[in-house]
């Protein structure tokens, strides 16, 4: 027996020394990576070039196909490996010249030529001239219903798309006038591809490495749920007009990796292993940033985070019910108590910076004695042993689900319950997952669903909002003057115009409580200090075009 | 029945329930609501009109009944053809194939660090010389099986990945990248084979041939391996069925946790979105599996055991085998 017994004790003792040695280094390295940040400022563009960085992203790529996807993690993806005609400013939010160098306008607002940069090629060869222009254009706007790709149904009616490649110019000729039209080619979704990518099957387009563009960035590889690797696209020279790097992107790699576990994403960076990574829990912003780490925070152009309520669903038809949610909400608590100080409230259906912005947060002010009062003169004057109130023995509850699109999502839904249990009213939360999220859309029990994201203009309200559309508030008879609203933000001859219509469509959907808005959405990035330039699009969608690395 | 017969008969039972499955499974997801197309058209952040709705709903066949896609879902696999996932638009036969070669390594080595532990576990339990190491190695199994398999990788990616800095979390590095997912997937596999190997040993040292053998002065170190573990293993042998589960189940969470992509990964995903095709080849692959244990342990049993060689393939048949022979011998011996 002494034999074996020698053996297992050797083993014991080593175990138990590599135990102890593990220890010892946990408790050690406690404060490590606690380095200040480089002077960014001096680097010159020599400095800045060459090195690699690995970028752990909080979600999986589900599907790259340009019409048809809408996850924001595959958003990013295209923006770094294809350009669009223009570019919105993320700062000033004017559009200008990328692929398009120039454009006119006819006067009544129906017809756009567009004079498209000399020398542009693909990553895979084929030169984006406007023929190709042109293909895409159709592309978009009819789809390819034969594989199953629907049209981008955020174009206006456009009547015709004609290319003069000897001239390089490409013109549209709208339905109607649209000054959303340009914000829109400018959006992620208007990208354009080559004719490889518009003539592949559907599955091929949904995968990143079936999307050929002509971005500053080239798909290498790209290992489904393990990593995509972009490369640096040799002699890009066709940057949009303003930004300080019009060459090559300085980066020759960026591996992204999708790894959803929190804690395996911020001790990867910790540890040096991950320069940077997306999604931090707001609880982590403050000691990672005390730990020497860099934290962006960006918030998108578009559409705040709100809650849809859906008419169709119990006592949500009564604009009193529903004005006293929007009075019972306080949304400076949320953002106090749950998030940071990257974070805002909503102001409005809309973040500052949309086109047409308007403050309204006074009209939805948080008054819980409003909500009171609201809620007594809309009969619901009873209450249960839990303290809801009733009417006619039936109790006040909203039955909503946790949003499956964003991660922070819980603590908020459960906030806002607690908000409104003040005022007697019991938001049922349940939960499920993003298979049977869609099934929820149909459901009529359901009374709150969350919505709006950050896009590139404010189209979408009106194939959302229209009682003839998505019809998200479930209309039981069809609000006209708000109809009327969303059908005139679509054709409006001039920006004043749209800004004006935009304003009243806050102000009818906030006063009516169609919608609650909640908070503005951020976009939170964990960076290594080693790493600089991270920019962003005005949604928010993060750049690596002019990032650099002192890791050469 | 000849052995060619009961061969013949089992491979039949097996292909039936292979079938049957397939039925089965099809039939569940269709009932199921929602599905990555479902979830596309919806989408709030992208919402499809309805008459782009109908076309893209008919380019998936999703707009046929029930029969109609299962008609066509079996004629495609007739011909070899999978199909593409739902959701990811990535041909299907392609995602088994990764995640299957992934999952077998992951495994493989695994089931090597579950044995492993199992023996060190039970020698312990059984064999140390001190109360306390036998008391601890006893209840190290309960302790295993009550843990979660992400905790035991969280610990493990923190320890030796992020602070002592041995393994990468994230980077592949060859066979490097399979050692602490296999330690995780290895914990809770080990403890059901290290509780019968427990009791086996147990069973094994009360038996008279050890006295014998230590009378004869056979070393204790062949004592243990060469017939006290042997004859342990025999219950042991027959969780292979249970483990093969175990090791398919568990390679879920590990692959999450170390960001492989395995069949536990795809099926994951899979799962998540509904998405049919996926979730279909994942689960024919299984009980492909599962039969193939199945028929082979149905298979070695009678190599094993002579005895159930007998009773299997029966007797009267005119063309008794040897092993029958011995089977009535032993019967006789032993009323």
């Amino acid at each position: 027996m002494s034999n074996i017994f020698s053996s297992i004790k050797r083993t014991a003792a080593l175990t138990s020394a590599a135990v102890a040695i593990a220890l010892l280094a946990t408790g050690c390295s406690g404060s490590a990576g606690a380095t200040t940040n480089t002077d960014a400022g001096s680097a010159s563009a020599e400095d800045k070039r060459g090195g690699e960085v690995v970028y752990l992203d909080a979600e999986l790529s589900r599907s790259t196909q340009l019409q048809a996807s809408g996850t924001w993690q595959d958003s990013a993806y295209i923006e770094n490996i294809a350009d669009r005609l223009v570019y919105r400013d993320p700062e000033t939010q004017e559009i200008k010249p990328w692929i398009a160098e120039s454009w006119t306008v006819s006067e009544d607002g129906l017809t756009y030529e567009f004079k498209i940069r000399d020398g542009v090629t693909f990553s895979n060869g084929q030169v984006l001239d406007a023929g190709a222009v042109k293909r895409n254009l159709d592309w978009q706007i009819k789809g390819d219903t034969d594989k199953g790709i629907p049209a981008n149904n955020w174009f206006p009616k456009v009547k015709s798309v004609t290319a003069d490649d000897a001239a390089g110019t490409v013109t549209v000729k709208l339905g109607h006038p649209s000054t959303a039209f340009l914000a829109i080619l400018s959006f992620w979704r208007s990208a354009l591809v080559a004719d490889a990518t518009i003539e592949a099957p559907i599955e091929t387009q949904q995968q990143l490495s079936g999307v050929i563009g002509s971005g500053p960035f080239v798909v290498e590889s790209e290992k489904y749920g393990e990593e995509i690797v972009l490369t640096r696209r040799e002699g890009y020279a066709w940057a949009p007009e303003g930004l300080a790097n019009q060459g090559e992107a300085y980066l020759d790699k960026v591996t992204v990796v999708p790894v959803t576990e929190d804690s395996v994403r911020l001790g990867s960076l910790r540890s040096g292993e991950a320069d940077f990574i997306r999604y931090i829990q707001p609880s982590e912003e403050k000691t990672l940033a005390e730990a020497g780490f860099q934290i962006v925070a960006r918030q998108g152009v578009g559409n705040a985070n709100v809650w849809d309520l859906k008419q169709a669903a119990p006592f949500l038809d009564d604009v009193k019910v529903r004005q006293a949610l929007q009075h019972g909400i306080d949304r400076q608590q949320i953002i106090d108590d749950l998030y940071t100080g990257n974070w805002s409230a909503a102001t409005s259906i809309i973040t500052p910076g949309s086109v047409g912005y308007k403050d309204v947060s006074e009209l939805f002010a948080y008054d819980p004695e409003e909500s009171n009062r609201l809620l007594d003169e809309a009969g619901w004057t009873g209450r249960d042993a839990d303290g809801y109130r009733t009417k006619d023995g039936e109790q006040l509850h909203v039955l909503t689900y946790v949003d499956v699109y964003d991660s922070t999502a819980k603590p908020l839904f459960q906030l806002v319950q607690w908000q409104l249990k003040q005022i007697g009213v019991n938001l049922d939360i349940k939960e499920t997952d993003y298979a049977n999220y869609a099934s929820v859309y149909t459901d009529d029990s359901v009374g709150a669903l969350r919505n709006g994201w950050p896009e590139a203009d404010t189209t979408r309200l009106s194939i959302g909002y229209h009682s003839a559309g998505s019809n998200s508030f479930k209309f039981q008879a069809a609000d006209k003057e708000l109809d009327g609203l969303l059908e005139d933000q679509l054709t409006a001859s001039t920006v004043e115009e749209r800004e004006k219509t935009i304003g009243e469509i806050q102000e009818r959907i906030v006063e009516q409580a169609y919608a609650l808005p909640i908070i503005n959405d951020t976009q939170v990035f964990g960076l290594a200090p080693t790493v600089h330039d991270l920019t962003f699009s005005s949604e928010a969608r993060p750049h690596f075009y002019e990032t650099w690395t002192e890791k050469k | 029945m000849s052995r060619t017969q009961f061969l013949l008969r089992r491979i039949g039972q097996s292909l039936l329930v292979i079938a049957l499955t397939y039925v089965f499974v099809f039939y569940v997801l269709f009932l199921l609501p929602g599905d990555p197309i479902e979830s596309r058209i919806v989408n709030p952040q992208n919402p499809i009109p309805a008459e782009q709705a109908a076309a893209i709903l008919a380019y998936y066949n999703l707009d046929r009944n029930g029969l109609e896609q299962f008609w066509i879902s079996v004629t495609r696999l007739f011909q070899g053809d999978l199909g593409f996932s739902l959701g990811t638009g990535r041909p299907v036969a392609e995602l088994i194939r990764d995640g299957f070669a992934e999952t077998l390594t992951l495994a493989g080595l695994a089931l090597v660090f579950a044995l492993a532990f199992a023996v060190a576990i039970a020698a312990t339990a059984v064999l140390a010389p001190w109360r306390w190491a036998r008391g601890l190695a006893d209840k190290l199994p309960v302790v295993a099986l009550a843990t979660p398999g992400f905790l035991v990788g969280l610990v493990l990616l923190q320890v030796f990945a992020y602070q002592l800095s041995w393994f990468s979390s994230i980077r592949d590095e060859g066979f490097k990248s399979l050692i602490l997912p296999a330690l995780t997937l290895a914990v809770g596999v080990s403890a059901p084979i290290a509780q019968v190997l427990i009791q086996g040993l147990r069973q094994a040292y009360g038996e008279p041939f050890v006295t014998v053998l230590r009378a004869k002065g056979v070393p204790e170190s062949r004592i243990f391996g060469g017939h006290a573990l042997k004859n342990a293993s025999i219950p042991a042998l027959t969780l292979f069925g249970l483990t093969v589960g175990e090791l398919l189940a568990g390679s879920v969470i590990a692959e999450a946790v170390f960001n492989r992509s395995g069949l536990g990964f795809v099926t994951e995903q899979a799962v998540r979105a509904q998405d049919g095709p996926v979730v279909q080849a994942v689960v024919m692959l299984v009980a492909i599996i599962f039969t193939l244990v199945n028929l082979l342990t149905d298979l070695l049993y009678p190599v094993i055991d002579k005895r159930i060689a007998a009773k299997t393939l029966g007797s009267g048949t005119g063309s008794r085998t040897p092993a029958a022979d011995l089977d009535t011998r032993q019967e006789v011996l032993t009323p």
